[in-house]
């Protein structure tokens, strides 16, 4: 019951603060700026391309919105009206995960399709390869997005200063998550969509129990 | 020592139990061992120095300090990481913030919920707890856009919405102005007639000896003195007291001493028209003033003036907590 009620607050947080409204015009709004700039992408499919942007970008802006989230609520202490009732810690961390990742999803899934639409009506790219690649450019980007989100709550978790959280979660958080995308542009024999949800989610994994653990044993 | 006088004299089973209980951060030790127990139904006034581990004692109470050494029984029961009795009680935190996006409406039902409240009881709930607090107007306003004191008003009333019987108040009349705090006072008390247990720490002496039914004090880490307001004020200067102007009265002093009702009697050779006269703790105020007058009407003793001296807990606070020096 307090896991549902946590998540959907912290959701209703993002709306109510603006935050989810900014990432959903402002990542298919950068989209359709791709597309009409055109990039040189060195023979990667334009929407790849894209995805692949919007998973440094949003994967950029999860890492650092989490962290310097989480160090502002640790220093206001706003968990301690959380955890002197029934509500387990661990509940928390995964709430704001979760609520923080399924904003991001869509936000990217919203990029892409606007971008595809437009792909579609200008260059006019066939069916199949159009759902093919946007299906990778997801799996890319929510591999990287998933584990940018987990970092960025453990940078958040582990250190007081927001300035610190933010430039932390620039360096760290962005290289972390490119462990999922780099390997399926680099090596051709394996199947980006796989590979990156694979590491994606095991990458993810490891770093939210480190964060459980720590989180737990945190003085309040 | 303190802690094992007061809990031998009480007959039932304390709602709170401290045994004692050490916590150190890192090198520094907070808590050195505190004892001391409340009944139910009692106001318990926790004062001490800043960094004396006041707040460490309440956040350990509420479970949101687990890492510690020592005892603690909440109705009986001792206190585990995995038994924390959240439903019996609610937490005024002394700095705490609240997310500034949502209502106070909204702050309460979440933290309703989260309290394992249903909605429906929520609605009839909240309204409640908004007119005990006097924040019923407030009630669709964003957070941020309240006032320091009704924010503090808010605390109280997230830590009451579930209505527990065990009330943990840290610094509640902190950062409150003069009429906010009397309503503050006010609440408390009413609270208090309701059964409610409540435990509160502050600053403010005052505010704690109109409240408080028992009184702690807390210097560096340990619970140098327990007991209730009027019991330690006596036990501290003997009692009530007079200041008396007149003539001649340091002639008197003697044959003054040795009246029943009176326990000692303050002069100096500087000044020989005046004397503070100490009753014995057990004395009737009315009978020794009767006493002490009779003596002055009989030896013909001309009063100018004279001067009820109430003690005060500042004067027992410092005593504790100063080394003994009082100011």
């Amino acid at each position: 019951m307090s896991f549902f009620l946590l998540f959907w607050d912290e959701i209703r947080g993002f709306i109510k603060s603006k935050v989810m409204i900014t990432l959903w015009v402002g990542l298919p709004l950068l989209s359709i700026i791709m597309h009409f700039i055109q990039p040189e992408t060195e023979g990667i499919p334009i929407s790849i391309f894209t995805g692949l942007l919007v998973a440094s970008i949003g994967g950029l802006l999860a890492a650092v919105m989490l962290s310097t989230t989480m160090v502002n609520e640790l220093n206001a202490r706003v968990y301690d009206l959380y955890l002197i009732r029934p509500v387990k810690r661990w509940h928390l961390i995964i709430a704001k995960y979760l609520a923080v990742f399924l904003c991001l999803t869509v936000a990217t899934f919203l990029s892409l399709a606007v971008g595809l639409l437009i792909d579609h009506f200008t260059i006019g790219l066939p069916p199949d390869t159009v759902i093919k690649d946007t299906f990778e450019s997801l799996a890319l980007s929510l591999a990287a997005m998933s584990i940018s989100c987990a970092a960025g709550i453990l940078i958040g978790i582990l250190v007081n200063s927001v300035a610190l959280a933010a430039i932390l979660s620039i360096y760290l958080g962005q290289q972390l998550s490119l462990v999922a995308v780099l390997p399926g542009i680099f090596f051709e024999n394996i199947s980006p969509l796989y590979f990156s949800l694979g590491i994606g989610v095991a990458v993810t994994i490891i770093i939210m129990i480190v964060e459980i653990i720590v989180f737990n044993k945190k003085q309040f | 020592m303190e802690a094992k006088l007061s809990m031998s004299k009480v007959t039932q089973e304390p709602i709170i139990e401290f045994k004692e209980v050490y916590k150190s951060y890192k090198d520094v030790a907070a808590l050195r061992g505190v004892s001391f127990s409340i009944q139910k139904g009692e106001i318990f006034g926790y004062i001490g120095p800043n960094g004396a581990g006041k707040t460490t004692t309440l956040k350990i109470l509420v479970g949101l300090i687990r890492d510690y050494s020592g005892e603690l029984k909440i109705n009986g029961e001792i206190l585990t990481s995995h038994n924390l009795p959240n439903e019996l009680i609610g937490y005024l935190p002394q700095d705490v913030g609240f997310q500034e996006w949502r209502t106070v409406d909204h702050a309460l039902t979440t933290f309703g919920l989260l309290s394992g409240m249903k909605r429906e009881e929520l609605q009839q709930r909240i309204p409640e707890i908004l007119e005990l607090v006097g924040l019923s107007e407030a009630r669709n306003r964003k957070i941020k856009h309240l006032s320091g004191g009704m924010q503090q008003k808010l605390k109280l009333a997230q830590a009451l919405i579930h209505n527990p019987p065990i009330l943990v108040l840290d610094e509640p009349m902190s950062g409150l102005d003069p009429t906010s705090r009397w309503q503050m006072r006010n609440i408390i008390l009413k609270l208090a007639k309701e059964d409610i247990t409540i435990i509160f720490s502050s600053h403010i002496l005052g505010d704690v000896e109109n409240i408080a039914t028992t009184i702690g004090i807390l210097h560096q880490g340990v619970v140098v003195k327990l007991g209730k307001p009027q019991d330690l004020k006596q036990e501290l200067i003997g009692g009530e007291g007079v200041e008396i102007i007149g003539e001649n009265l340091l002639e008197k002093v003697d044959e003054i001493s040795i009246l029943s009702s009176i326990t000692s009697v303050e002069s100096s050779p500087d000044n020989s028209s005046r004397i503070v006269v100490y009753f014995a703790p057990k004395s009737i105020l009315e009978d020794a003033l009767l006493e002490l007058m009779s003596f002055f009407s009989t030896n013909k003793i001309v009063i100018r003036n004279f001067n009820y001296l109430k003690p005060s807990l500042e004067q027992v606070y410092l005593k504790y907590v100063n080394g003994g020096v009082i100011s």
